[in-house]
């Protein structure tokens, strides 16, 4: 009888501290992510569906915002954990104080793009005289476009620009506008070609516009030594690895467990944007960083250069 | 007098503010303090001018229209019985449309201009105003209808020379609660697609962190809702000089 | 139209002596049959009543027996109240809606008006030259002179319910019928209405309803006494001419009789 309570004690305990051990090990981080789910975010996903966050004793959530300012604004205040953003972005956001820094990248390359619809007599970029475009992000898009049209001696002046914020492709479809900026050429552009008005795109960084990452995660500064970080850098890696080797399997979870994201669109993009992810999310390019702000500053966004260590860091050096 | 408790409550809240950017630590991209906001106001006054009276001629036309279509269903629907079936759909539909839902729709039917905005502005206001002057119109006092039809008058005369008149002060109710709202049915249009006016600066200075210029703005689109909110007031007290004196 | 702002009075000047005017004779009002049901409740049935030709009826009853009702089945108003629908028949002789002329318990004026522009709101809704010399007259003769231009927040109870009698009689119709007109009033006022009322009503047909005898006593050539569920008529014919003196000691008698029939 007594063996047999002590048994019973024993395993109660057993289990009890077993269950402890592994809800201390699960430490919560929440990531803002910069829109909606899409397949920018697949090495997350991923990494996310093979149980490698957990396996680094992370219990990561998502969040969607309601707009793209506001996950860094939110890291900034200390109310999330990470963000996702633009490197862009991140530049003038440190400029205007935010105390923000890179510790990923998940994109190393531009997405940005000029759009305009095929069959429009607009071929080259000194086409756009005169034209209404259309753009999302003042600042960013604004820049860019600047660069390009220089490129071919052309100002803003010459153009009518109109915010039409994030409805890219619906102001072209509709031809309320002629062209349209800060659009993503691994998803508009299918999006385009979905609604049957394939677009010709100018990429931002042949048109003048210095090379960048388009997606990096961010952390508070306060934060940059939080033993979670390189964790969650390895989960991180190990998804995007898995990714590059196993993209229909992925897709194909991803799918399952977003439903609402299962459709054309987001399953051409998801093979379209396999190239651009960045197989070492921990690295960057210090050089590029320091041009791109640079050409910030050129363009008047920013007073002062901020030092790139200031706001960009490889953890785990 | 009116003006002294103003003036109070205002200072209040700017002192609230400024309390709660202290004591809460506030960083200045959440929330900036109200001195912050009055500098920037006053740096950036040229750059929020120009576009403050492309915001206030869309919202004053909105305000026109709506107040001409709303009267103009409500009359109708008064006078044609019948067609009351027919159109009170028609007016409560427009009320049940959330505004920020429609206007994708209208920026995409009357483009990225002044129009698509005056009409986001006119879907708003426009339930207000012609429900209260239709509820006035069908609630005319029966003694003075009696009266009326004991002196024979034509049922357009009785229209227009008892109801309507008797129907202002509720119209005025309408008028009243839409431009309280109005402004913001143009900041609204200006959200969904602008290249001017105060939402589209608005949505650039948010984009660049320039969070002390948004809400400099805010304080502008405030200022200027309620200067209008008071000037209809008092246009109102002088066309409906007689509900006053009724008081 | 109406936004007009109150102008200062102007003292006008008041004209002595009675306003001439030209009324064909007034008729003779038979009513055969009326009828009034609301659901089950009968308010009357086949009732019959005679208002004789330039003469003062009196409606005497108590509240909600149904005289108001009956009234406005003569004048050719609606009867349904509320949500209570009414199924009403009336036979009325020489029925013709224009000879009608209402004034109701309340002023009913209107108040974006000024004084002029109700007592002539008739014409002003019948889209007719507006008479306002006689308007002016009439005004003049009730007292209220150097009101014209004035409106009805302005006016006491009193002589905003003169301007209602007032825009009564400028319609120059033969036939007047009235639901209690002054008894909103205080004693005093309501006196002095009563004696004008009798003399610029003179020669018309009048249905008068009142709840107060000694008004129908001192105003009516017979007084209908409307009484019981469904109601009944019972006329009451009297001597001599209206408005009869206070002091008249028949008048007192009568009151005496009246207020022993009634109640």
């Amino acid at each position: 009888m007594l063996k047999k309570i002590l048994v019973i004690l024993f395993l109660i305990f057993f289990y009890g501290t077993c269950n402890a051990a592994t809800t201390i090990q699960q430490q919560p981080l929440t990531l803002i992510l910069d829109w909606f789910a899409n397949p920018n975010h697949a090495p997350l996903f991923v990494a996310q569906q093979q149980g490698y966050f957990k396996q680094q004793g992370l219990d990561v959530k998502f969040i969607a915002p309601a707009g793209p300012s506001d996950p860094p604004k939110l890291v900034a205040a200390g109310k999330a954990d990470l963000a996702i953003t633009y490197q862009p972005q991140l530049v003038m956001q440190v400029a205007q104080g935010l105390p923000l820094v890179r510790i990923a990248t998940l994109i190393n390359t531009p997405l940005n793009c000029l759009a305009v619809k095929a069959d429009s007599n607009i071929k080259t970029i000194a086409d756009l005289k005169g034209k209404r475009i259309g753009y999302s992000t003042d600042g960013v898009d604004t820049a860019m476009l600047t660069a390009m049209l220089a490129q071919h001696h052309l100002t803003p002046k010459d153009v009518t620009l109109i915010n039409v914020n994030y409805d890219l492709v619906q102001a072209l479809l509709s031809g309320n506008v002629d062209a349209v900026t800060g659009v993503m050429r691994n998803f508009e552009l299918i999006e385009m070609q979905l609604a049957g008005h394939p677009a010709r795109a100018f990429l931002a960084e042949e048109n003048g516009m210095p090379s960048y990452d388009e997606l990096v995660i961010v952390t508070n500064k306060a934060e940059v030594n939080d033993p979670r970080l390189p964790r969650f850098l390895t989960a991180l890696t190990l998804g995007t690895q898995y990714l590059e080797k196993h993209p229909e399997e992925s897709w194909q979870l991803f799918a399952k467990n977003h439903p609402e994201l299962n459709n054309e669109l987001n399953h051409r993009a998801w093979f379209a944007t396999l190239p651009y992810f960045a197989s070492q999310p921990a690295a960057f390019d210090q050089t590029r960083y320091q041009n791109l702000a640079l050409f910030l500053q050129q363009q008047g966004l920013i007073k002062t250069v901020p030092k790139v260590g200031d706001y960009a860091v490889k953890l785990g050096d | 007098m009116i003006y002294t408790r103003g003036i109070i409550v205002t200072l209040s809240l700017l002192l609230i503010w400024q309390l709660l950017v202290g004591i809460l630590q506030l960083p200045i991209f959440i929330l900036p303090g109200p001195l912050l906001v009055l500098k920037t106001l006053i740096l950036q006054a040229p750059l929020i001018a120009s576009q403050a009276w492309i915001t206030i001629l869309e919202t004053l036309l909105g305000l026109f229209l709506a107040t001409l279509f709303g009267c103009t269903l409500a009359l109708t629907m008064a006078f044609f019985q019948p067609l009351r079936l027919w159109l009170l759909p028609i007016l409560i539909i427009s009320q049940a449309l959330p505004t920020f839902a429609i206007a994708p729709l209208l920026v995409i039917w009357f483009g990225y201009g002044m129009a698509s905005k005056i009409a986001t502005t006119l879907l708003m206001l426009f339930f207000p105003i012609a429900s209260s002057f239709f509820d006035g119109l069908k609630r005319t006092e029966h003694a003075w209808l009696d009266l009326a039809q004991t002196m024979n008058a034509s049922r357009w005369n009785i229209l227009w020379q008892i109801r309507v008149p008797a129907a202002l002060p509720s119209l005025a109710s309408g008028l009243r609660v839409a431009t309280a709202a109005a402004p913001i049915g143009a900041i609204i249009g200006e959200w969904v697609g602008s290249s001017s006016g105060l939402g589209f600066l608005m949505l650039n200075a948010n984009a660049r962190m320039e969070i002390d210029l948004m809400f400099a703005v805010l304080l502008v689109i405030v200022v200027f809702g309620i200067s209008l909110y008071f000037s209809v007031d008092k246009l109102l007290r002088r066309v409906i000089w007689w509900q006053a004196e009724k008081n | 139209m109406f936004p007009k702002r109150p102008l200062e009075p102007e003292l006008a000047s008041t004209s002595v002596g009675k306003v001439q005017m030209t009324l064909s004779t007034a008729p003779a009002i038979s009513i055969q049959n009326a009828h009034l049901r609301y659901g089950e409740q009968v308010l009357f049935d086949d009732l019959t009543c005679h208002l004789p030709a330039g003469k003062t009826t009196c409606l005497l009853g108590p509240s909600g027996v149904g005289k108001s009702s009956l009234l406005r089945l003569i004048a050719g108003l609606g009867v349904t109240s509320g949500n209570r629908t009414a199924k009403e028949k009336i036979q009325i002789d020489q029925h013709d809606p224009s000879l009608i002329a209402y004034m109701a318990q309340t002023d009913l004026l209107m108040p974006w008006l000024s004084v002029l522009d109700n007592v002539l709101l008739g014409y002003r809704l019948r889209k007719e030259s507006s008479p306002e010399t006689r308007a002016h007259e009439l005004l003049n003769q009730v007292g209220l002179g150097n009101a014209i231009k004035k409106y009805p927040a302005q006016l006491s109870g009193g002589m905003r319910q003169r301007v209602a009698l007032v825009r009564t009689l400028m319609e120059e119709r033969p036939v007047v019928l009235m639901d209690e007109p002054f008894s909103a009033l205080d004693t005093i006022t309501r006196l002095k209405l009563q004696k004008l009322a009798a003399e610029l009503l003179a020669n018309r047909t009048v249905l008068l309803i009142t709840h107060d005898p000694l008004e129908a006593l001192r105003l009516g050539h017979q007084i209908l006494i409307m009484s019981g569920q469904p109601a009944k008529l019972e006329k009451l014919e009297l001597s001599g001419t209206p408005p009869r003196s206070l002091t008249d000691e028949k008048l007192l008698r009568w009151q005496g009789e009246l207020m022993e029939r009634l109640t």
